[in-house]
């Protein structure tokens, strides 16, 4: 079982890559699991997982629309490429706490679209927004590859 | 970081939100022994969720407003639904009313398990975070994660799901959950009650600093319950009022250095909302099994100590499952499940208990329903004034411990709040400057 985790908020600029991927992995009938700001709660949905896509702005300082691929291995999520868009427990917290509870995914693969503004109410970088597509059909390839 | 032997300027600053810069951050300016600036800037989305309202149907209030914070949906839910029926005059039936408070003590289980048990514990343990302590503690991890998935099954079954919420409504709820379906609940809420006992038992041995405050405590008061869901707003400065006149008695005020708002209760100052406030004025309204835990791991009538705010919220969780239980017990579905709201031209104002403490709204809206203007005060933006006292406090006593450890206390006393920054905290950075 393979399915995508999508990070971001609607309503904060860029942050919306993740919501926004999510879209249109689910209208391509991808497993995408809910999340929103709150992280522990993908412990159950993620434990036993073959492959975990995570999909999330990032701020590193490249140009916008930059798209990011990483894969760690058994090692720990890059808290630098700005993973943490939660106010209270971050998605790598999330995801080293379930492997110190054996309640991880097999596999992690990140996806990452540069940003360029986080703020509440401004729209979605124009150079973001033409990212999508093509990450989205990264994604779905990813998920449905045996 | 960067030190020096003999710092005569020590500042502490934090970049949390790296990806929302600028719209929050702590720095601390310490010259000698003087604490000589602090400054607590919170991250405020309220503040574009009003603009965002603007022009809206008054029933899309709920479901706008629980997006700006996935832990307490809830309180955003109930407080701007508690605005919209009084604008519209509608008084919940019993039951309705009851399910309404049902899925506030989910939010209060959740939310308090997440903050005191994965975030606040491991301040008090010496560990980085609740990694690190399930590393080496994974039956309390374990614990305390079924804890919080109790809080959000509550949340689930009531809400529709436990993250945005979609089954509350202005007037009731959409459709209102069978007996059996919350009957369903009552065994993991009964093992949640017990290990909610036991999780009181172990925050309390924890080692506390030495400091105490002389707070100004503001909470709502319901005579006969444990105000969460309605109540007058009340405070240990003698204040008893409606939650319409809060603007009459409670200021907003721009402050020059920052974007934020402080909040002030005329004739007092900056005042606390929030676990320790509602322990102080309610206590008496707790539940026996809750009033008798608190006996027992020694918190009195008053906590004055906020480092000890996870032991009062480790006991209000205890009593959130005790009222689940209670709530259940005696449930009956109502028919029909909500009360059809009519607009009518008019000024609301909803007032609830987030586990932060009170979360104020007003809206005013026209006789189509549109909403013309709101206005929503979060609880942390509440205690934001009173965190900064907090800071200089602690760091004023604590000047004699080394950079590493000031920082760490710092961390410590912002988490005492529970505010929506909670983690970010862990970037705190420590920054010494010889002078």
């Amino acid at each position: 079982m393979k399915a995508a985790a999508c990070l971001g908020s609607r309503y904060r600029g860029d942050d919306a890559v993740g919501p926004l991927v999510a879209d249109r992995l689910r209208a391509a009938g991808a497993a995408v699991l809910e999340c929103d700001d709150e992280p522990t709660r993908l412990l159950e949905a993620w434990t036993g997982l073959d492959l975990l896509v995570i999909v999330d702005a990032v701020s590193s300082g490249s140009p916008p629309g930059t798209v990011h691929r990483f894969d760690p291995g058994d090692g720990p999520l890059p808290h630098d490429l700005g993973l943490a868009s939660t106010h209270a427990f971050s998605v790598p917290e999330a995801l080293e706490l379930g492997r110190a509870l054996g309640r991880a995914p097999r596999r992690v693969l990140v996806v990452g679209v540069e940003g360029a503004s986080f703020r509440m109410g401004d729209p979605v970088t124009p150079a973001v927004d033409a990212a999508l597509d093509g990450v989205a059909a990264a994604v779905v390839a990813e998920l449905s590859e045996d | 970081m960067s030190s020096s032997d003999t710092p005569t300027t020590r500042e502490i600053r934090t970049d949390y939100l790296a990806r929302v810069e600028g719209e929050g951050g702590m720095f601390v300016r310490v010259r000698g022994d003087e604490v000589e600036e602090v400054q607590f800037k919170i991250f405020e989305p309220p503040r574009f969720f009003e603009a965002l309202l603007r022009g809206r149907q008054f029933t899309e209030a709920p479901d706008i407003t629980a997006r700006i914070c996935g832990i307490c949906p809830i309180a955003y839910i109930a407080s701007s639904c508690n605005a919209m029926e009084a604008v519209c005059g509608i008084e919940l039936p019993e039951q309705v009313r009851l399910l309404r408070r049902l899925a506030y003590c989910g939010e209060w289980i959740e939310s308090h398990v997440l903050h005191a048990a994965m975030l606040h514990a491991p301040d008090f343990l010496g560990y980085a975070g609740a990694v690190e302590l399930a590393r080496d503690r994974r039956d309390l991890v374990e614990t305390a994660l079924r804890l919080k998935k109790a809080g959000n099954t509550v949340m689930d079954v009531v809400g529709g799901r436990a993250v945005h919420p979609v089954n509350l409504r202005v007037g009731g709820t959409f459709r209102a959950p069978s007996r059996p379906e919350l009957q369903a609940l009552v065994p993991e809420l009964e093992w949640a009650r017990e290990s909610a006992v036991e999780f009181t038992r172990w925050v309390a041995t924890f080692d506390f600093p030495d400091y105490e405050q002389d707070y100004a405590f503001v909470a709502l008061r319901q005579p006969g319950e444990y105000a969460i869901e309605r109540g007058r707003i009340v405070s240990s400065t003698g204040l008893d009022i409606d939650v319409s006149e809060y603007e009459q008695h409670f200021t907003e005020s721009h402050v020059e250095r920052s974007n934020a708002l402080h909040s002030t209760l005329a004739g007092v100052g900056n005042y606390l909302v929030g676990p320790l406030a509602r322990y102080a004025l309610n206590s008496g309204e707790l539940s026996p099994l809750a009033r008798e835990i608190a006996a027992e791991v020694g918190l009195g009538d008053v906590v004055r100590n906020p480092f000890r705010s996870i032991v009062v919220r480790a006991v209000e969780t205890v009593y959130a499952a005790d009222e689940a239980l209670r709530i259940i017990a005696q449930y009956e579905s109502p028919e029909p499940s909500f009360i059809p709201a009519v607009p009518r031209a008019g000024t609301g104002h909803g007032c609830t208990e987030a586990p932060r403490g009170i979360c104020w709204h007003r809206y005013e809206i026209d006789g189509e329903g549109s909403i013309l203007d709101a206005k929503i005060v979060p609880p942390t933006s509440q205690n934001q004034k009173t965190i900064e006292q907090d800071i200089v406090g602690v760091v004023r006593r604590s000047l004699h411990l080394t950079d590493e450890e000031l920082a760490h206390r710092c961390e410590l006393t912002i988490r005492n709040y529970d505010p929506c920054i909670s983690c970010a905290t862990h970037f705190l950075r420590l920054e010494v400057e010889r002078a």
